[in-house]
């Protein structure tokens, strides 16, 4: 992966362009969309196992996902979120890593 | 199939016609597992792209991850057919592989529905024999997935 090439590149263009900094601050996040197959009370399941969220979080989240579409599910350093990306498609869930807007 | 929870582990009978479809559904999803397509979309719905933005990242992702997922999917539905009774019967199941079972019974719901074309707004055609197992596949899902909710 190429995680740690983002900080020394961050400080290179710091010096030039101070608005790309803004850009790479941002945080990365893992987001799951909404998907025609996968039922709801699987989908809260998945996230109180995965991220040991309690009942009424996870099923805030599902909700979001089943009723906007789409839902930011854990958020912080690039691979991590690559890695709970990975472990959402392995339930089958649609997932995955951005750049949080 | 009736399910029953007793000290944390659940007790699942199923009858001989149920085992059979569920056994005969696991080896040609075993089949297809082994011998992926990657323009087939089942594979891309069970592979989805780790990143929609950056085909680079995509590709990277799907290097470091593909390949694992595809083994430890394997790795679960080799599991649960061993532990499904050929003739049917029960089986009791701890919280561990129900939550691999739920897995399983995903997969193969993602799989059925992607070549049903399920979407939010379609109505299934429940006189396609296909959409029978789809909708009974779902109804053991739910069932299941119940029992691990406090």
């Amino acid at each position: 992966m190429s995680t740690p090439t983002v900080a020394p590149l961050r400080e290179a263009v710091a010096e030039q362009q101070p608005d790309e900094t803004v850009e790479a601050d941002r945080p990365w996040v893992t987001v799951v969309w909404n998907d025609p197959v996968n039922l709801m009370s699987y989908v809260t399941h998945v996230l109180m196992k995965v991220f040991g969220y309690p009942e009424d979080k996870a099923t805030a989240l599902m909700l979001d996902v089943h009723h906007k579409g789409r839902a930011v599910v854990s958020s912080g350093p690039r691979e991590r979120m690559e890695g709970d990306t990975a472990t959402l498609h392995g339930y089958g869930l649609w997932a995955t890593v951005q750049h949080d807007s | 199939m009736k399910v029953r929870r007793r000290a944390g582990v659940l007790r699942v009978e199923i009858s001989d016609i149920e085992a059979a479809l569920l056994g005969g559904l696991l080896d040609d999803f075993a089949d297809a597992l082994a011998a992926p397509d990657p323009d087939d979309p089942v594979t891309q719905r069970l592979y989805p792209a780790g990143y929609t933005d950056d085909p680079e990242a995509a590709r990277e992702y799907r290097e470091l991850v593909e390949s694992d997922l595809r083994a430890e999917r394997i790795g679960r539905l080799r599991a649960c057919r061993a532990e499904l009774p050929v003739d049917g019967g029960r089986m009791l199941v701890d919280d561990e592989a129900i939550d691999r079972w739920l897995r399983v019974l995903n997969d193969l719901r993602l799989a059925l529905g992607t070549r049903l074309g399920v979407t939010e707004d379609s109505e299934l055609d429940d006189s396609q024999p296909a959409v029978q197992v789809y909708s009974w596949l779902t109804a053991v899902q739910d069932l299941l997935v119940m029992q691990l909710m406090p």
